[in-house]
């Protein structure tokens, strides 16, 4: 199912402007990766850093930023975390964030306060995909 | 060399941007939003101060008009990223009547700040980095 040609799965977790999903992991951590909406903004990504794992990543505190040609800028977190690790191949190839968004995640974390109260903001299912759909005709983005 | 895959966490920086290229040099004016967002994504406290013809960026219809190169992305929407980033922006004050913009009708809405010469120098002198374009 997508939307102006960008992927969408309604298993995971999305924030309000669908900037980045979220997965949980049977282990109690969050794995959080860049939409097809956030890559095609973004365009060619050149490069990801990821912050150093251990660090207290606050709320709105970024987990990572990202460098393409024409866009620099977060990975945005919307809840306390700590960091845990940061995706080695999508460091080391930045452009598997455009080819893969999906499978190219780019940090896992531990919430601080477990994953029911981290996600508690974020939309899944059908309203996610509501709203996915709403920004990409809104904002005319297309992904492919 | 340390691995800079991983941001380390050295504490929040303030950095100082004084912005005074303006649309004579269309392609100095994407970069310093560039890395202000990159800075603020980094948890700099950034501040981009607009002086001499910098001021003429923030003024309406200008940034809309202008890419750093020929059929490249507008100007508007490098401040807009930047923005979203965090950053704020400074408009001189006295910079203002030379370029005959009035400070109540003629700015985009980004602007945070009408800021006289004291506020750039007391930022200059409590920040942490501070460099100009």
């Amino acid at each position: 199912m997508d939307c102006n040609g960008c992927e969408f799965h309604p298993e995971l977790y999305y924030d309000g402007e669908f900037q980045i999903w979220v997965r949980r992991e049977s282990d109690g951590t969050l794995t959080i990766g860049m939409t097809d909406l956030s890559q095609a903004i973004a365009g060619k990504i050149l490069h990801l850093r990821v912050r150093r794992p251990g660090t207290k990543r606050p709320t709105g505190k970024p987990v990572a930023t990202v460098e393409s040609g024409k866009w620099a800028g977060p990975i945005p977190n919307l809840f306390d975390c700590v960091i845990v690790a940061g995706n080695q191949m999508a460091l080391d190839n930045p452009a598997l964030l455009n080819q893969d968004p999906y499978n190219a995640w780019v940090a896992r974390v531990m919430p601080a306060y477990g994953t029911d109260a981290a996600l508690a903001s974020f939309l899944t299912g059908d309203s996610a995909r509501e709203g996915y759909c709403a920004r990409a005709r809104r904002e005319d983005i297309h992904c492919r | 060399m340390e691995n800079n895959q991983y941001i380390a966490d050295d504490g929040d920086k303030v950095v100082v941007i004084i912005m005074t290229s303006g649309p004579s040099s269309p392609q100095r004016c994407a970069t310093p939003f560039y890395l202000g967002s990159l800075l603020a994504a980094m948890d700099a406290e950034v501040h981009v101060f607009f002086t001499m013809e910098g001021v003429r960026l923030m003024e309406k219809g200008v940034g809309e008009q202008l890419a750093a190169m020929e059929g490249g992305k507008r100007i508007i929407d490098f401040v807009r990223d930047a923005k979203r980033a965090g950053v704020k922006l400074h408009v001189c004050q006295p910079a203002l009547p030379g370029y005959k913009i009035d400070e109540n009708l003629d700015l985009i809405d980004e602007v945070d700040y009408i800021s006289k010469a004291s506020t750039l120098a007391d930022l200059i002198l409590s920040c942490d980095k501070v460099f100009s374009f």
